[in-house]
């Protein structure tokens, strides 16, 4: 088996001495090498699916399956860089000793578009430059796996399709595979081979978009077409 | 002319401040408010500070205060080091002696001198343990908060690395708590100096406060002002010493409180 099997996942919250259901039986492959994008409201459990997927919490029950050995990234909503670190420092920081090989910082500084601010510290960056470092900082781990929570929420319209395009390139060289969570349905349509969407804590539907290309365009019909029965999912129609 | 205008503005009002003082004890005594015993003018001072520094007297002093600071300074940071740690990388030690530091730190160091005096001696046992005291305190509480406040989406990142405790401790607690740890050792620096004065006022027969106090016994008021002065000036010297290295440690990193 390849990829990440999800059986029957499970997860709620305690608040306010109440037992609250965030996931309520999760079921779903994660094919390995491609770009699988978690599509849902603000609340529906995405986030909370990444982070169990993660391992930064466990499940009440249910199962994660991992096919292969497999080395995880994960680009959070926030950069969550080291304020005391400078760039080049920051992209290393999940490198221990000799794993970095000569180069590859410069490499992946040139991927994101970083060139010229390798001794620049966070606080010295504007948002868009500082999620570029926290993705330089997952690619520089060589993950086979990568995840993403809303990683290009917080930028412009320009920067983000920027850093679609070359998430988009970079996991066609590294042929890894990317479990990307957004609210944005745009975003899905643009990036996933896959797209599944959840709602209320369970999976709603899946689309399956790996005959589309990756140059796509989205004002085809095809694609308004898809957009329009994900709003109809989303608002419950 | 930048640079210039630049140390006009940085040094200019402080020497304003300063001589604005001496003039106006230089007109006190002048006008013989009080008698010279009560308070020396500051030429008679200046003469004192002066023979006392040919003498060297004023030295040995310096160096014996400054030496007995240093080393009650450095356990004090050790020891407030290694608890501070503890309670972050193994939470649940914290229970164990958080009450019994929260007692300490309420008692004055200087309500323990009997006590001191009588298990220690008037050696250096007492005065380095009275030091102890003055600065372990505000050090731990730094060194506590710097640790057990760090972000904790910091420490999923290394999680998400895979660090182990020790890696998370050093890559990521440690570099985050250094603000803070800093600023314990500023204060706890200032407080050692503070209370070495003191001890060396109830029990010393070398140092500083002993100074002080012999030239107050001997009705030599202007020697007394002479090691407030150096006390003042000393203390001064050290912080503004801490602050420079504060400064370069922190460098480019984020905005600091030091100057």
């Amino acid at each position: 088996m390849a990829g990440i099997e999800i059986r029957d996942l499970k997860k709620s919250y305690e608040v306010d001495g109440r037992q609250l259901p965030v996931l309520k039986g999760i079921d779903l492959t994660i094919p390995e090498g491609r770009i699988t994008v978690v599509l849902g409201r603000s609340g529906c459990g995405k986030t909370t699916l990444l982070r169990l997927v993660g391992g930064l919490e466990a499940p009440d029950s249910g199962e994660i399956r991992f096919g292969a050995s497999h080395r995880t990234a994960f680009v959070f909503q926030e950069p969550r860089l080291m304020p005391w670190l400078d760039v080049t420092r920051n992209i290393l920081f999940g490198l221990r000793g000799r794993e970095a090989e000569p180069g590859l910082v410069k490499d992946i500084i040139e991927t994101v578009g970083l060139s010229g601010f390798e001794k620049a510290y966070p606080a010295q960056l504007s948002g868009g430059m500082q999620q570029r470092t926290a993705l330089a900082r997952a690619l520089a781990y060589r993950p086979s796996l990568i995840l993403m929570d809303e990683p290009f929420a917080a930028l412009d319209h320009f920067t983000r399709e920027q850093m679609q395009q070359e998430l988009i390139r970079v996991q066609e060289t590294e042929n890894c595979s990317i479990l990307f969570v957004t609210h944005s349905i745009d975003e899905a349509l643009l990036l996933g081979h896959r797209i599944v969407i959840i709602d209320q804590g369970q999976v709603e539907r899946l689309y399956d978009l790996e005959d589309e290309g990756r140059q796509r365009d989205l004002l085809e019909d095809r694609f308004i077409h898809i957009k329009r029965e994900i709003v109809a999912e989303l608002k419950g129609q | 002319m930048k640079q210039a205008a630049f140390w006009k503005k940085k040094f200019f009002p402080p020497l304003i401040g300063i001589a604005a003082l001496l003039i106006l004890w230089y007109l006190i005594c002048r006008m013989e408010i009080f008698s010279a015993y009560v308070l020396p003018s500051p030429a008679k001072v200046l003469e004192s500070f002066r023979k006392m520094w040919i003498s060297g007297e004023l030295f040995e002093d310096v160096g014996i205060s400054v030496a007995r600071v240093l080393k009650g300074f450095a356990i004090a940071f050790v020891l407030a080091f290694i608890l501070g740690m503890l309670r972050a990388v193994f939470p649940a030690a914290g229970p164990y002696f958080e009450y019994l530091v929260q007692f300490f730190r309420n008692v004055p160091p200087l309500s323990l001198i009997p006590l001191l005096i009588l298990w220690c001696g008037i050696g250096e046992t007492t005065k380095t343990a009275i030091i102890f005291l003055a600065s372990f305190f505000p050090m731990y509480l730094n060194i506590v908060k710097g640790f057990t406040g760090c972000d904790r989406k910091l420490l999923e990142v290394g999680e998400m690395f895979g660090y182990s405790r020790g890696e998370s401790f050093f890559r990521i607690i440690l570099p985050y708590a250094s603000a803070d740890i800093l600023v314990g050792m500023r204060i706890g620096l200032g407080y050692s100096w503070r209370a070495i004065i003191a001890a060396e006022m109830v029990a010393a027969s070398t140092g500083l406060g002993h100074m002080i106090l012999f030239a107050q016994q001997m009705s030599r008021t202007d020697k007394v002002i002479v090691g407030i002065l150096v006390i003042g000036l000393v203390g001064l010297a050290t912080d503004r010493i801490f602050a420079f290295l504060i400064g370069k440690l922190l460098k480019g990193n984020y905005e600091n409180g030091w100057d």
